[in-house]
């Protein structure tokens, strides 16, 4: 007769033993599942939130007068558009910058009144990259208005806009952000060239930066060191608001479920542990028996701890849907922003079918080795 | 068969010491059916359990079969338990979630050649119970158990049995089945050693052991 039938026919007449075990490893797994799986939201929220406050990094040609830059609020130096290829092919850079985004900026006076006309190329992500670009799509042939130039203006969607000689389309007439924004007219980067006569120019990238530092690391010398390297004829300013938020609300998160893991761990052991020695308490004289019949430690011992691998493999199984499901279910309410792209991760089902056996069977080591101890001459003279 | 020589057996407790077995030496010869007969707490117990190898005397020897039991390692004298010896026990201690045949092949777990539900089935014939092979202890009366425990005592073909007041909670008739069938075992050669504080066994025994405080006190 088998380890395994033994095992199994124990847990069908010992159910209430069996289920409060199970039931401890299918929690913890359940809440470590869909921590994981949120976490993965969690991520991806915090870089889409965090993102959508804007780009952090501005990539200016280097001879760019500061006091000028910031005074105008764009640089009054140029480089060529192919400085921005130069950047996305350079080895590694998107380790440091992501989401680049080419434009022109100039100063234009349109009806009698100044505006930032800016151009925008298409946005350069990570080749492997599934994340959605940043800012909007633009069309050619297309504009999209600022809010306080679209109210002075009169312009409404669909209507004409002429700039440089040429009817653009308006696509959209943007919100008020409350920012320089409000007085920009968008185009797509080719167009606003041929306006400003500047063509094959720009004079700034915008970028986010990918660097996962802790708190008292400072990226800017990791982002300054790599665009020496990719684009010498540029330098990068940091928008540190921006970045620190960034930071914060993703190490905020961390130590959160560091701080809840281990306590996680030890309830659910301590759990698993005393129902297991329970078990054996209840199965004193079994095992008495079991000894008086020839089986010796190894086999003892082998009916607990196969018997806490079978409660793992299954709160594994269990423990794996009813976290996915947690997770589906809830998370769309919490991660509103990206409830679309919660998804289960059948990897961790993997994870579950190892870590919860070999868990469960740690925490009922002890109650076994109790178990393999007991006289059985002391057992049976008991009876 | 068996043979103790100046078996001791102390125990601490808090009290002080307890001497189970006092210098006890006895012989069992192949192929006798011995009855130990004594009062509660005179050691028979103990000295079933020491011949049976899961007590170890503080000092003397037990010798089975040519054996000293102690001086082989706790996997050895397991082995030779399960091969060797067949145990009965007063309160019968079949495993409440295994049905009869399951409950007699646990005695196979550890054996050679693993008999399998053939022979065991075949032993409950002998035994009467094989309307009873699919149930629970909890379904069974209390001869049915004890002879359920006999079954696996005898299902791997040991050599002796040890039992340990078998017949303590069964009624005459269920008694007097236990004992025809220990005295079967005994006319096919086997060896019985079988502790109790009645009279009940005498009747099949070759002879009969009085003990007293841990010692032999007469032979009849």
């Amino acid at each position: 007769m088998s380890i395994l039938w033994l095992v199994l026919k124990e847990l069908v007449h010992r159910k209430l033993n069996f289920l409060l075990s199970t039931l401890a490893m299918l929690t913890a797994v359940a809440l470590f599942v869909s921590y994981f799986t949120t976490a993965e939201a969690s991520r991806r929220e915090t870089t889409r939130v965090t993102r959508d406050i804007g780009f952090n990094l501005r990539i200016i040609p280097k001879d760019t007068d500061m006091d000028q830059f910031w005074a105008a609020g764009f640089s009054d130096q140029t480089m060529p558009e192919d400085a921005m290829q130069r950047l996305a092919k350079y080895e590694n850079v998107f380790v440091t910058y992501n989401h680049l985004v080419a434009s022109l900026q100039q100063k234009y006076l349109l009806q009698g009144k100044e505006i930032l006309l800016t151009g925008l190329a298409p946005t350069l992500t990570a080749p492997d990259q599934k994340k959605q670009p940043m800012g909007f799509a633009i069309k050619a042939g297309t504009v999209h208005a600022g809010y306080q130039v679209g109210q002075r203006l009169g312009l409404k969607k669909g209507g004409a806009l002429e700039l440089g000689g040429k009817k653009f389309t308006i696509e959209r007439c943007l919100a008020e952000s409350g920012t320089d924004e409000d007085i920009r007219v968008f185009g797509l980067l080719s167009d606003v060239q041929r306006v400003l006569k500047m063509e094959g120019r720009i004079n700034e990238i915008k970028a986010i930066d990918c660097l996962c530092l802790t708190a008292d690391q400072d990226p800017l010398s990791v982002l300054r060191a790599e665009l020496a390297k990719a684009l010498p004829e540029a330098k990068v300013i940091q928008l540190r608001a921006i970045a620190d938020a960034r930071s914060k609300q993703r190490q905020m998160a961390e130590k959160y479920f560091a701080f809840i893991t281990p306590i996680l761990l030890i309830v659910c052991a301590a759990w698993i542990c005393v129902l297991a020695v329970m078990n054996v308490r209840e199965r004193k004289l079994e095992i008495g028996v079991l000894r008086a019949l020839g089986c010796g430690s190894g086999r003892i011992a082998g009916l607990f701890l196969a018997k806490a691998v079978l409660i793992g493999l299954i709160a594994a199984v269990l423990g794996y849907g009813l976290g996915t499901a947690l997770a589906l279910t809830f998370g769309p309410e919490i991660f509103k922003v990206t409830a679309k792209a919660i998804q289960g991760e059948p990897r961790l089902l993997l994870w579950a079918l190892v870590a919860a056996p070999s868990f469960a069977a740690l925490a009922s080591f002890i109650p076994a080795m109790l178990a393999v101890a007991q006289d059985p001459a002391v057992t049976l003279r008991e009876e | 068969m068996v043979r103790f020589d100046n078996v001791s057996k102390i125990y601490p407790t808090r009290q002080g010491e307890v001497k189970s077995l006092d210098r006890l030496s006895l012989e069992v010869r192949p192929g006798e059916f011995i009855a130990i007969r004594g009062p509660s707490g005179c050691g028979k117990t103990t000295l079933l359990l020491a011949a049976g190898g899961m007590l170890h005397p503080t000092a003397g020897t037990v010798t089975v079969d040519g054996h000293d039991l102690y001086t082989l390692s706790a996997r050895e004298r397991a082995q030779f338990r399960a091969r060797r010896i067949g145990f009965v026990f007063q309160m019968f201690h079949l495993v409440p979630y295994l049905n009869v045949v399951e409950n007699v092949l646990l005695a196979a777990v550890q054996a050679p050649g693993k008999p399998g539900p053939a022979r065991a089935e075949e032993l409950l014939a002998r035994l009467g119970l094989t309307p009873r092979l699919r149930h629970t202890p909890a379904a069974l009366s209390a001869g049915e158990r004890q002879r359920t425990a006999i079954a696996r005592a005898l299902l791997n073909q040991p050599k002796l049995i040890l039992a340990d007041e078998p017949t303590g909670n069964l009624d005459p008739d269920n008694a007097a089945e236990v004992f025809q069938h220990l005295r079967e075992f005994h006319r096919a050669g086997g060896t019985v050693l079988i502790v109790t504080h009645g009279a009940a066994a005498d009747a099949y025994a070759d002879r009969v052991v009085e003990m007293r405080s841990g010692s032999i006190q007469a032979r009849q």
